[in-house]
């Protein structure tokens, strides 16, 4: 199911009206949203880490390779009534409640904190909440020469410029049919069954560089540490990470977290090396100091540009690299 | 994250990662590894949610928890004591309350000592903000009680709690669904029993509940990744599941509050105290109710009619837009009946439902550094620019005072016979849980504060329990589970029917209207729900409102009891979930209107329109509904503070 090029034929079925949000915005505009969908094999295949049965259970279907679970493929469309300040979700979830109830994809808070809503939208990663129709939908034009099949190619090119800064192609117009908008799993980690994928690579990642103060000595229960604002400002901006994984998604060297622990674990390794309260940068950076540690890092920065919390991420792994270098 | 394997039997197990959660998690896992004792069995825990940790909604709290440190100015746990209470319109419970107040500081300490990232003043110390009722000298000047980290407290402790979990080795089963909580021996209770035979005041807490009337026997999960549904038994067992805010349209809450603890304690036979009192945050932006902090407000952010006139100083001289938050919601609501309300600029010709807040004083530089969370919702959302636009914003629901009745230590209690009357094993603590500490209002700071310390009291408590167990005086451990094999059967049966003769959706993708016939879907249910509770009761009701929406709501619990997936593939099907949840919230819908419905007064987040007046010589008491709306009354505690008038 291809269209490229031109509004698709079969318009799925319509929408009869906004009810995403309760709002009251005029929805005289309508928008294709294109899904790449998976469901696993024999449905009750999909186990993952964090499945404490799992090996009590017969061994994985999915063989060695963890990036290709076995099951159903197929890209379907969805024609909505909707309006250039929508966000995504709210389209997914006007989708669910209208046509199509058996759509999955992760979603919570709804406002950008939560950080469980991360895909990858037309080239861009980035969250559901909090990504607009008027930011990515777009009328397929011949000339632009992406979208469709060129996207297929990127989870794993590599591409330093694979990733797209918005606002992509020719801008939208603000009524009538708005164009398409290519929604597919975040690319990195492992599809479970639609939108939804394996986070547990990453949250290991996080887990593998000990991402908690350190309580040595028994603190004065009366008392709180100081911390000035200044000490407070060199990891402040680290700590609002959200885990939506994001920056790991952005980076051609994470794919699936085998030859690099991702920029994730990364900044929250950073996060503790700089809090003046920690007192364990040492052990710390020595911790991140290995082949598929900091080391793994090609300095692409691709892991800036989308970051939700607006890290520097890029900044912040070129910052551990001096660091374990000194 | 989640265990290699699972056992059939857990020494405890806590559901909801959450700050009561993880704080019961991490004060249970630090008591046991204390009183560990060589040679002795490790005691197995087991923390299930229905999100990654990460997920949770504590995440999106903001403006700070309150503790009178005095980092800032002179404060007085007393003063905090007092304003909790008056803040809750009297109907909270004062040695409760007591506790909260006086235990704040270790509480904010703690968190700090876990590794939260407080803003700070200059000289190190945990800086301080003005919140809504948070006064000094009871009831004078506003006091900088709330510790903050810019508007993003609730990420900060989140994290940091989830981190010292990873430290402490906590085992986690992520994306899992509890269907259905297990008691044994539950008597049914006797309604008639009057009320006035409660012990004296003053003498309610220090010993512990005995007697009990039922005891925890386990839950039947579902875990999502796989579609199989488990019975685990356990002796010790806490609910901390968080509020239920989806219980309405438009509200602050995340997608995932659907009242899970408070609707799995009405179908065990418990009972849920004061559910009527939903508190309405007043500053929801627009018609999104995504919620802009309270701290906007505080840094001097003024609400406006379509006049300009900044009417709070009409409704609450002195207070102003600091008053309680029901007072502000009712203000608002008053003000846009008056006519005087405001269009969403977004659609200048909708209606009026609206009014301004008016953050141009605050200044770009300050609003960058204290609101950045403020700053960024209202850019991204509203389209607007704080620092030169006026916000629309209006009342989105927000927290829910009530839920599962339970002393301080965390324990669950049933009312009966004008007694309480433990469940042996079960505890809760936070959002879905009643001590109660936010009566018929909640103060801002106090939710985050109310489930950090008495999740850890909880967590404390069951590590107690746990040790007594193994060290011999255990009740049988491995115990009778038939009760738990017949839920877990009901269960699968139950699941076999919505996912019965789904079509699969992978066998029409060229032809995936999976609504042919116009039949209905769970997302849709919940969305009526919504709605029909927003007219209903959302910040005033009456009895013509509620009697409606209990039609409403009867004819809504047909419809959904109906409902099937519309994919049979088990694994990651959310609508499966989401089929259960909306069970969850009609259950829950049913019990706040039967509630609302019998307190025949305006109290706190209550007003009801037939009944404006407080009336303390009926109604000074808890409600307590059970699953068929029987409500019976239990007396409010009061140690040290008779009720008296709350002006604002």
């Amino acid at each position: 199911m291809e269209p490229e090029g031109a509004e698709p034929a079969v318009a799925i079925s319509t929408g009869t009206g906004d009810h995403a949000s309760g709002t009251h915005i005029s929805t005289d505009s309508s928008v294709t949203i294109r899904v790449a969908r998976f469901t696993p094999r024999q449905g009750r295949s999909g186990r993952s880490a964090s499945n404490p049965f799992a090996s009590s259970s017969s061994p994985s279907p999915f063989g060695s390779r963890p990036g290709r679970p076995r099951g159903k493929r197929w890209t379907q469309e969805y024609r909505i009534q909707t309006a250039h300040e929508q966000t995504i979700l709210d389209c997914l979830l006007q989708i669910k409640r209208e046509q199509d109830p058996t759509l999955n994809f992760r979603y919570s808070c709804g406002h950008g904190m939560c950080g469980s809503d991360a895909v990858l939208i037309n080239t861009t990663p980035t969250l559901l909440c909090t990504a607009t129709v008027g930011d990515f939908a777009k009328v397929p034009a011949e000339e632009t020469g992406h979208g469709g099949d060129q996207d297929r190619g990127f989870r794993r090119t590599g591409r330093t410029g694979a990733v797209q800064s918005r606002p992509e192609g020719p801008q939208p117009k603000r009524t009538g049919w708005l164009g398409v908008i290519d929604i597919k799993p975040l690319p990195g980690f492992t599809p479970l069954r639609d939108l939804i994928v394996d986070t547990d690579t990453m949250f290991d990642q996080i887990r593998r560089f000990h991402p908690y103060l350190r309580d040595d000595a028994e603190p004065d229960p009366d008392r709180e540490n100081l911390q000035t604002p200044a000490q407070l400002s060199r990891f402040e901006l680290l700590s609002n990470c959200i885990a939506c994984g994001i920056c790991e998604g952005s980076c051609p060297v994470y794919a699936g977290g085998e030859a690099f622990a991702g920029p994730a674990a990364l900044i929250a390794a950073s996060r503790f090396i700089n809090d003046s309260r920690d007192g364990h940068s040492q052990e710390r950076l020595d911790d991140i100091n290995q082949e598929d540690g900091i080391l793994a890092c090609e300095s692409v920065r691709a892991c800036s540009r989308q970051c939700p919390r607006g890290i520097d991420v890029g900044e912040e792994m070129w910052q551990l690299v001096e660091a374990v270098n000194r | 994250m989640s265990p290699a394997t699972i056992k059939s039997h857990y020494e405890a197990i806590i559901v909801g990662a959450g700050a009561a959660g993880m704080s019961a998690a991490l004060s249970l896992s630090r008591s046991l590894r204390k009183n560990h004792h060589e040679g002795q069995e490790t005691p197995s825990i087991l923390v299930i949610s229905k999100l990654q940790p990460l997920r949770s909604h504590t995440g999106s709290a903001e403006g700070g928890i309150a503790a009178s440190l005095g980092n800032e100015e002179q404060d007085d746990w007393h003063w905090h004591y007092y304003d909790t209470i008056k803040g809750s319109d009297w109907l909270a419970d004062q040695d409760a309350v007591r506790i909260l107040a006086s235990e704040a500081r270790k509480t904010v300490i703690r968190l700090e000592h876990e590794g939260v990232a407080f803003s700070r003043r200059e000289d190190g110390r945990i800086a301080q903000r003005k919140f809504g009722g948070h006064t000094s000298e009871f009831g004078g000047k506003p006091v900088k009680r709330a510790a903050y980290a810019a508007d993003r407290i609730g990420h900060q402790i989140l994290h940091a709690l989830w981190q010292q979990c990873v430290q402490m080795g906590v085992t986690f089963a992520e994306e899992w669904y509890v269907t259905d909580l297990v008691l044994d021996g539950i008597k049914v209770p006797d309604t008639d029993s009057p009320a006035e035979e409660q012990r004296k005041d003053g003498e309610h807490e220090s010993a512990p509940l005995t007697n009990p009337c039922a005891k925890a026997r386990g839950l039947v999960v579902l875990d999502t990744h796989t579609g199989e549904t488990h019975a685990i038994s356990s002796d010790t067992i806490m609910l901390c599941t968080g509020g239920a805010g989806r219980l309405f349209h438009t509200t602050s809450n995340s997608w995932d509050l659907t009242g899970d603890g408070m609707a799995l304690a009405l179908k065990a036979g418990l009972q849920l105290e004061d559910i009527e009192f939903i508190q309405f945050h007043p500053t929801g932006l627009g018609h999104t109710g995504i919620l802009l902090s309270e701290a906007s407000r505080s840094e001097g952010g003024i609400l406006r009619n379509s006049q300009g006139r900044a009417f709070m100083q009409d409704y609450a001289p002195g207070h102003g837009d600091l008053a309680a938050r029901d007072v502000v919601s009712r203000s608002i609501m008053a003000e846009i009946d008056a006519g005087r309300g405001v269009a969403d600029p977004k659609d200048p010709n909708g209606p009026r439902n609206c009014v301004w807040l008016d953050m141009r004083g605050i200044g770009e530089e300050r609003m960058k550094t204290l609101l950045p969370q403020v700053y960024e919702t209202i850019r991204r959302f509203a389209d607007l620019d704080p620092t030169v636009d006026l916000i629309p914003i209006k009342p989105t629901a927000h927290y829910t005072m009530g839920g599962i009745p339970i002393t301080t230590q965390g324990q669950v209690y049933k009312w009966a016979d004008g007694r309480r009357c433990p469940v042996e094993g079960l505890y809760a603590a936070g959002e879905c849980s009643c001590l109660s500490v936010h009566g018929a209002n909640r103060l801002g700071g106090n939710s985050l504060l109310d489930a950090c310390l008495f999740g850890t009291r909880a967590g404390e408590a069951m590590a107690e329990q746990v040790t007594s167990a193994l060290s011999g005086k255990s009740t049988a451990q491995s115990g009778d589970t038939r009760s738990l094999e017949q839920t877990l059967a009901t269960r699968r049966s139950v699941i076999d029917r919505i996912l019965d003769d789904s079509p699969s959706e992978s066998d029409h993708a060229q032809a995936p209207d999976t609504n042919p016939n116009g039949d209905t879907n769970a997302y849709q249910v919940m969305q009526t729900l919504g709605g029909v509770m927003e007219d209903a009761v959302a910040v005033r009701c009456d009895q013509k409102s509620i009697a409606r929406a209990e039609e409403e709501v009867a004819d809504l619990d047909q419809t959904a009891q109906g409902l099937k997936a519309h994919s049979p593939d088990a694994a990651f099907n959310h609508e499966l979930t989401a089929i259960m949840e909306i069970d969850n919230l009609l259950t829950l819908s049913a019990a706040v209107l039967s509630a609302s419905d019998s307190r025949e007064e305006s109290r706190g987040a209550l007003f009801r329109r037939d009944h404006p007046e407080r009336d303390d010589q009926h109604f000074l008491v808890h409600s307590m509904v059970d699953r068929e709306g029987r409500v019976d009354w239990q007396p409010v505690h009061i140690v040290d503070m008779p009720p008296s008038g709350r002006q604002y």
